[in-house]
């Protein structure tokens, strides 16, 4: 079959590779029908995440057809429409127990890697490393679904392809970000990155009863997409100060939730990101954490941030006062999307949650490089690239 | 090679050279005496009842323990390796039978990339050792 491969940095191509076969009872094997890409995968494309090799099929936000399940698979049948979560759960650890399936203890098959860099191991994620498990990806004709009955989720009929797609990840991602930030009636809530994750936290925020909320980011479309589809308020950060705005926004207090949807390798203006910049080059820190720190500064004394853009490992000036001395509660995590994904295509169905304007480019797998390049540099005004199976 | 791609060289090379310092440091993966614990979200009960044969073959070699977690967690699942029975294999059998305990199966790796390339070839290094690595 075809598939998407990362064949070394910033060299992605289309290549043949063999199909996926059922490898344990409780798997299925899925026709893929839409697969996006994700701004995570940068950090695979630059080499940032060196867990990757040669032939590694990427991509992990997908939904598609149920072609093959194994006898241990109850909830799906050939022919069902399922949406797959990009974290690979087993459902019955205790961590997937209390709702925590990205923390599943039992889908990461190389968990010595992340144990011995963060303590602990992740679950599995499709095409994401082999840190994450070491699993194929979904831009691909078909994937293999671990676990099947707990990390494919049906699609309603109501809801269409397109928008299922983005309840996969970034759609799950954004609304944890605003429901584990602590979102209440009559919040503030700045959202830091209006890409797709950022997009969907900051609707999360309105629809959990914020009363206002604004997103950072310095792409005017990005922005603008914002503006008319969800009608937030925006701040462009290369035309205007974060701060100021965000005091001026809450009465001089300050954000009452900061999300924070940037990442690792985050951009900004003057001599911090100069420094960032330096640093991470000269490997003497891993991530550039600059959103973060802004969310910190910048929210009010008591106030809550949500991390949930992907970082790897240790930087450099964390405002640990600023933490310490506000009083803020500091939370971050990978998607837990099987705790949302069947409320937010509820949501879809019900016309509360939009999620396919998301799709500026729609494309066929045989252009999957094309895909990721126009997305890594923001031309022709691209959200996400889609690639259609 | 740019900056990125020597970055890659290098954690490349720190991991190879991690891993085979660890493998001739045999001792080194030897626990001492400690123990080796799994977290498995099964009453003990149950636990003593289905321990998995990942974890009984080795009969006398290892020592094995169950008591209950703290809290809500389930069992504790100890093993502590008292003949020539390495860290390494004792860690593996514990994360299988926790996950054949828990999940009813342990998940299988897809297979590798057909080209993986010379980083990739010692990242397989790594990773043929890193379902037995890691803490416990």
């Amino acid at each position: 079959m075809k598939a998407l491969c990362w064949e070394g940095i910033n060299d992605v191509r289309v290549q043949d590779v063999p199909d996926p076969q059922l490898l344990n009872d409780q798997d299925m094997i899925l026709k893929v029908g839409l697969s996006t890409v994700c701004g995570s995968d940068l950090h695979l494309l630059t080499g940032h995440i060196p867990f990757m090799q040669a032939g590694d099929v990427i991509g992990h936000e997908f939904m598609g057809e149920v072609v093959e399940v194994g006898p241990g698979v109850t909830k799906h049948r050939p022919g069902d429409r399922v949406v797959v979560c990009s974290f690979i759960a087993c459902g019955r650890c205790w961590y997937c127990r209390n709702e925590l399936y990205s923390l599943c203890d039992n889908t990461n098959t190389n968990p010595g890697i992340t144990q011995h860099l963060w303590g602990s191991d992740p679950g599995g994620v499709f095409g994401y490393s082999h840190a994450m498990g070491g699993f194929r990806g979904s831009h691909a004709e078909y994937v293999r679904v671990p676990f099947a009955d707990h990390t494919a989720i049906a699609i309603p009929e109501a809801v269409d392809d397109m928008s299922a797609l983005f309840t996969s990840d970034s759609a799950a991602t954004g609304w944890m970000g605003a429901d584990l930030g602590g979102v209440k009636q009559g919040d503030v809530v700045a959202v830091w990155g209006a890409g797709a994750v950022g997009q969907m936290a900051a609707r999360a925020a309105q629809l959990l009863g914020a009363e206002r909320v604004l997103i950072i980011d310095r792409f005017e479309y990005r922005l603008a997409q914002a503006r008319s589809v969800f009608g937030v308020e925006t701040i462009n950060y290369a035309e205007t100060s974060v701060g100021d705005t965000l005091l001026e926004a809450t009465g001089g207090r300050g954000p009452d939730v900061c999300i924070e949807a940037v990442g690792c390798e985050a951009h900004s203006t003057g001599p911090q990101y100069v420094y960032d910049q330096v640093k991470s080059k000269l490997k003497l820190e891993m991530d550039r954490p600059i959103a973060v720190r802004e969310a910190i500064y910048n929210c009010r004394k008591g106030g809550s941030v949500f991390v949930l853009g992907v970082f790897t490992g240790l930087v450099d000036k964390f405002p640990l006062g600023a933490l310490m001395n506000k009083g803020l509660t500091v939370r971050g995590a990978q998607q837990h999307g099987q705790r949302y994904i069947p409320m937010l295509l509820d949501r879809i169905a019900s016309g509360e949650l939009v999620t396919d304007h998301l799709a500026t480019h729609v494309m066929p797998l045989s252009e999957g490089a094309r895909g990721y390049e126009l997305f890594k540099k923001k031309e022709d005004d691209c959200v996400r690239s889609v690639f259609r199976l | 090679m740019n900056t990125a791609g020597k970055a890659l060289l290098a954690a490349g090379v720190a991991t190879a050279v991690t891993v085979v310092r660890r493998r001739r440091r045999a001792p080194d993966d030897q626990p001492d005496g400690r123990w080796l614990v799994v977290t498995v979200n099964r009453a003990p009960a149950d636990v003593q009842a289905s321990l998995p044969e990942d974890l009984t073959r080795w009969k006398d070699e290892v020592e094995l323990r169950i008591t209950p977690a703290s809290g809500d967690k389930g069992t504790e699942l100890r093993a502590k390796p008292v003949g020539g029975t390495s860290a390494h294999d004792v860690r593996l059998a514990l994360r299988r039978a926790k996950s054949v305990l828990e999940a009813g199966e342990v998940v299988r790796p897809d297979t590798a990339p057909t080209h993986p390339g010379p980083m990739g070839k010692v990242l397989q290094l790594v990773t043929s050792r890193a379902a037995g690595g890691g803490r416990l």
